[in-house]
């Protein structure tokens, strides 16, 4: 830096009370969902605003952790279902999407503009459009309540080819060049050379993988009614919309909808840099 | 193996629900699902107990699902290819399960099928065919804090019997926070008062009447009392429902069906009311009435040993179980006695039945209903005649 | 992160012209590019029999529903399957005057205000948020980063809930407004356009509108069109701004960061006021980085459909043209009009991206 100027100290406080404040808005409601799930259901009616909860109870909790029970409600069954279902998506999206991504961005292959362009052709079909179609497809191959149901239609998506591909083009071409005069089969050389490289994309797609299963909703509403095989966004969403959600108790929504976060959230405090780099470099969630 | 079933059927008392349907077998060996949608534990458990000991008398096995939004789920079953052999039939899903020919038409294989409340026959016959034997059913009444009533300087026992009374009442008990009458903004509501006007949602060829002056009659009443300021919806006193407003005192009174009687126990047990008939209207007593029917898929490879079941569980000692755990009137007329002996301060609720209004079963009525409801809430800035009219027009379109 | 995931066009162009960057020597081309075949096919046939087999077909099958009147319940190839009705779906939708024209036109409406509102309210957050955060004489930048962006991370369903407990009657918003001395309205269930409570302050009523707002568009009065997003619609736009402000903040913040490696020092040098330095060389360098935002925004907030079916089911004035259309299907059992549904809303989205490029182009130059 070539000159430093020192800000005017009226414009620095005005500055960090913006941010104070705004850093409230952001985290207030989760300080507020956190509490709230160690209320009675009367103390969080009555004192929503409240951060201390008055009495202290872990009601809630018992019934978010499984212990005592609710009937048709079971999170932990849920939570596990969930991270199953997140974990199996994550491995085959990164797999299948940078074996794609590699062939479109690398090989010469008969047809590769066609398939290039129909992956971009169905980046650009909004999520809500399939939501009758793929039903309809899982129904008729008989995938219906089925975990490969869940499962198989989004194990590839064309968001991860593309971003993939971007970062399989910033390879430089020698290294493959060296590999394949060494004899190696272009399987051989994707493996164990182009992919150590770009480390940083695999994790960016992992990351993102991760987070849009674990979050996954509209998909899994109309894959499957089975309770048993529902994800916690599903779960949470009967929880509140469905006949068990008369009366609503919002220790325990809060409680659940905290179990849904808290996973993620380790995850995001791990690898905050990834996630931060992964928005970047591959466009947003919506 | 046909000998092993009949031995079984000897041997248990209960078989065919008292032996009259032993023609239909009882399918020894049959692994049945059922679908519930559960209002709570108490329900569950109540099924679960049923379809244990059935089983076990019959050699039969039932695993009951608990549905938490039963509409989706069978939709998606069904639409899915894998429904499950028995169900909760909702009016709403009646039509459209029925004329599809989803639907096995069991109504008249069960035990005595004429022994139901003719409405409730009426509500599961779709030409001519009864589908499904009623599972049991709800009627409206008018639920009173009594401690509130007193308060507000009421004689008990005076109770609203007429239009006029129940308007005044509601004034002298609204008063501070408590509002005289609270009513779910939603015609399965506010449809009692077009009834006590005279008024109907169909007439007897099936046509709709909505925009009847007996209806609008109805309404305008809801809406005097509303503008008023002594009729007032949940979400206006920040509760869900009329339970709810009623048990937590912010309501003196209230008009809901029997659930509200094991809502009550549960939730809020220090309360007390009574129950008492809907009052009168222009055209005399009117109230509603709520039902749901044992179906049965027509994919069921079990549908004997289904039918067998269903006359196990409407039997009177059955549907008095469930009258206990769930808060729901038995189907059958020869439970009538039984009940109002086992459950005297729900009289009023099964007295009701023979001036009780059954839903409409029309396919794609609940996306009527539901906008019509929408508006409910803003009846005082409304006209009823227009909202009924719109109502018309919009039931008169479907199927169309 | 399927659709969402939008490329710009730029991007798409570069991409679809992209050479693959491997090219043999003469001799040998023939034989790598048998080889390369093979494998070219094998790499890519696993993602693509997903693609079209989960994508393609059912888009084409859905296309097919829409022209037809189906409950669900029955097998697609059945004789008591799928009947075809042409275009009676469509004109129910856009000229039969009846519950369903009025249904989606409803939601194509509220949808209409909750874009005109989040989409210029996400993008003027984000982009303070990002120069805020760029500051380089505030410390604990990192932190209120992360603070930032976090709700973006979670899920749409565990939010919403949250927000169902914030925005209750008498929860928590409405308690901090009491404060200050305002009674807050009862959010979720109120379905009265903002415009018109605004005006009631000023004596007008909003049930009787003047004769020329009686009139109808698409089977709706213009005076309902102009209402505005009602209170309970403006819930979803505080959520979905909360929500996404930070991602968005953060593609502003690797703009500003270009911006201040590339030409800031050179301004400083020239004595410019910072104001100066931010309106004649951030705002023109953000300019790309704001179309993509705005494109991104607007894509996004025609397809609300997680939090509507929170907080919608009870409440019209909420319900987006995503959310009639999953619920035409599944809860009514009109998959034909559900699926005509959705495809003019893939059409309307279309036409509106089309016409954001057409009308604020990426560069000026």
């Amino acid at each position: 830096m070539t000159v430093v100027r020192q800000t005017p100290l009226p414009r620095r406080v005005s500055g960090y009370v913006l941010l104070i404040i705004f850093a409230i808005i952001f985290i207030g409601p989760f300080l507020i969902q956190l509490a709230t799930s160690f209320k009675t259901p009367d103390d969080a009616a009555s004192n929503p605003l409240s951060l201390i909860p008055n009495p202290f109870s872990v009601e809630a909790w018992k019934q978010v952790l499984g212990i005592t029970g609710i009937a048709n409600v079971d999170f932990p069954r849920w939570l596990g279902n969930t991270a199953f279902i997140a974990i199996v998506l994550t491995v085959g999206r990164v797999f299948l999407d940078s074996l794609a991504a590699y062939a479109l961005a690398r090989l010469q292959f008969p047809g590769r503009k066609l398939v290039f362009l129909l992956v971009i052709g169905t980046l650009a079909v909004p999520n809500v459009v399939l939501l009758i179609p793929r039903f309809l497809v899982i129904k008729e191959l008989g995938l219906y309540n089925s975990y490969g149901g869940m499962i198989l239609p989004i194990i590839a998506d064309a968001g991860g080819i593309f971003i993939m591909r971007q970062f399989f083009l910033q390879v430089p071409v020698a290294l493959e060049e060296a590999a394949r005069i060494d004899g190696a089969s272009t399987f051989r050389t994707y493996w164990s050379v182009v992919l150590p490289v770009v480390r940083p994309g695999l994790l960016t797609l992992t990351i993102l993988s991760f987070q849009s299963s674990w979050n996954e909703f509209s998909f899994f509403l109309v894959a499957n009614s089975d309770p048993n095989k529902y994800t916690l966004p599903v779960g949470l969403h009967q929880l509140t919309t469905g006949s068990l959600g008369s009366t609503p108790n919002f220790p325990l929504n809060m409680g659940a909808a905290l179990l849904a976060t808290i996973p993620l959230a380790i995850i995001f405090f791990i690898f905050q840099r990834h996630f931060t780099g992964g928005q970047l470099s591959g466009g947003v969630k919506g | 193996m046909a000998a092993i079933a009949a031995a079984t059927c000897l041997v248990a008392a209960a078989c065919g629900g008292g032996g009259s349907s032993g023609a239909l077998g009882s399918g020894t060996g049959a692994n049945l699902q059922l679908m519930i949608a559960s209002s709570g534990p108490a329900e569950t458990e109540a099924v679960q107990a049923a379809a244990a000991t059935w089983g076990k008398e019959t050699g039969n096995h039932v695993t009951v699902i608990p549905a938490s939004d039963i509409s989706q789920q069978l939709t998606q079953a069904f639409a899915g290819g894998s429904p499950p052999d028995m169900f909760y039939g909702s009016p709403a899903q009646f039509d459209v399960l029925a004329s599809s020919g989803l639907l096995a038409a069991t109504g008249g294989k069960v035990r005595d099928p004429t022994d139901f409340y003719p409405p409730l026959i009426k509500a599961f016959t779709l030409n001519n065919t009864f589908y499904c034997a009623p599972k049991d059913f709800s009627t409206l009444a008018l639920e009173i804090n009594t401690d509130l009533w007193q308060k507000a300087g009421l004689k008990m026992g005076d109770w609203p019997t007429t239009w006029a009374q129940l308007q005044t009442d509601a004034k002298k008990l609204t008063s501070g926070n408590v509002v005289g009458l609270v009513v779910q903004d939603t015609l399965d509501r506010v449809g009692a008062f077009m009834k006590q006007a005279g008024g109907s949602y169909q007439n007897a060829e099936g046509k709709f009447t909505f925009d009847s002056p007996q209806n609008i009659k109805g309404l305008e009443f809801v809406q005097t009392l509303a503008k008023e300021g002594v009729l007032k919806f949940p979400k206006q006193v920040n509760v869900g429902s009329g339970d709810e407003a009623l048990g937590k005192g912010v309501a003196a009174m209230v008009v809901e069906g029997n659930w509200i009687v094991g809502d009550l126990k549960t939730n809020y047990p220090k309360i007390h009311y009574v129950v008492v008939p809907l009052p009168k209207g222009p055209a005399g007593a009117g109230t509603l009435s709520f039902t749901n029917c044992w179906g049965v898929a027509a994919a069921s490879k079990h549908q004997a040993a289904a039918v067998s079941f269903v006359n196990y569980l409407t039997t009177t000692e059955q549907q008095l179980t469930f009258a206990g755990a769930v808060g729901v009137l038995p189907s059958r007329p020869s439970a009538r006695a039984a009940f109002i002996e086992k459950f005297p301060a729900q009289r009023a609720f099964i007295d009701q039945a023979d001036v009780a209004m059954p839903q409409v079963t029309t396919q794609g009525f609940a996306a009527v209903q539901a906008s019509f409801d929408a508006n409910i809430i803003n009846i005082t800035s409304l006209k009823p005649a227009q909202m009924l009219r719109q109502l018309q027009d919009f039931s008169n379109a479907l199927g169309s | 992160m399927t659709a969402s995931q939008l490329p710009t066009r730029g991007e798409v162009r570069s991409a679809v012209t992209d050479k693959p960057e491997t090219v043999p020597s003469r001799g040998r081309r023939k034989a790598v590019r048998g080889t390369q075949g093979r494998a070219g096919w094998l790499f890519v046939s696993p993602a693509l029999v997903i693609l079209v087999l989960f994508l393609v077909i059912p888009i084409l099958l859905a296309l097919y529903i829409s022209f037809t009147r189906w409950t669900g319940f029955t097998t697609l190839f059945a004789s008591n399957g799928p009947k075809w009705v042409g275009l009676s779906n469509y004109r129910q939708l856009l000229t039969t005057n009846g519950l369903t024209r009025l249904t989606f036109a409803t939601a194509v409406r509220n949808n209409f205000w909750f874009v005109v509102f989040t989409v210029p309210l996400q993008t003027a957050l984000s982009l303070g948020l990002a120069v805020l955060v760029n500051d380089r004489f505030l410390k604990g930048k990192s932190f209120f980063r992360t603070a930032f962006y976090f709700p973006s991370v979670t899920g749409s369903i565990a939010i919403s809930l949250v927000f169902l407990f914030l925005f209750q009657g008498n929860g928590a918003i409405n308690k901090i407004l009491s404060t200050f001395g305002i009674t807050g309205p009862n959010w979720l269930i109120s379905t009265n356009g903002v415009f018109w409570n605004i005006l009631s302050v000023f004596g007008v009523n909003p049930n009787n509108p003047p004769g020329w707002a009686t009139h109808t568009f698409w089977g709706i009065r213009w005076w309902d069109w102009l209402a505005g997003p009602s209170v309970g619609m403006c819930v979803v736009i505080i959520l979905i701004v909360w929500t996404t402000s930070g991602t968005y903040m953060l593609m502003f913040l690797a703009a500003l960061q270009n911006v201040s490696e590339e030409v800031e020092e050179a301004t400083l040098i020239d004595g410019a006021t910072s104001w100066q330095r931010f309106r004649l060389v951030t705002v023109p360098m953000l300019r790309p980085t704001v179309v993509l935002v705005l494109t991104l925004g607007m894509m996004g907030t025609w397809q609300v459909f997680d939090q509507i079916t929170i907080f919608g089911p009870n409440n019209p004035s909420i319900a987006t043209p995503a959310y009639q259309s999953y619920a035409q299907s599944f809860n009514n059992f009109s998959f034909g009009i559900g699926a005509a549904m959705a495809f003019l809303l893939f059409l309307l989205i279309v036409v509106l991206t089309y016409l954001q490029r057409k009308l604020i182009p990426e560069d000026i130059t």
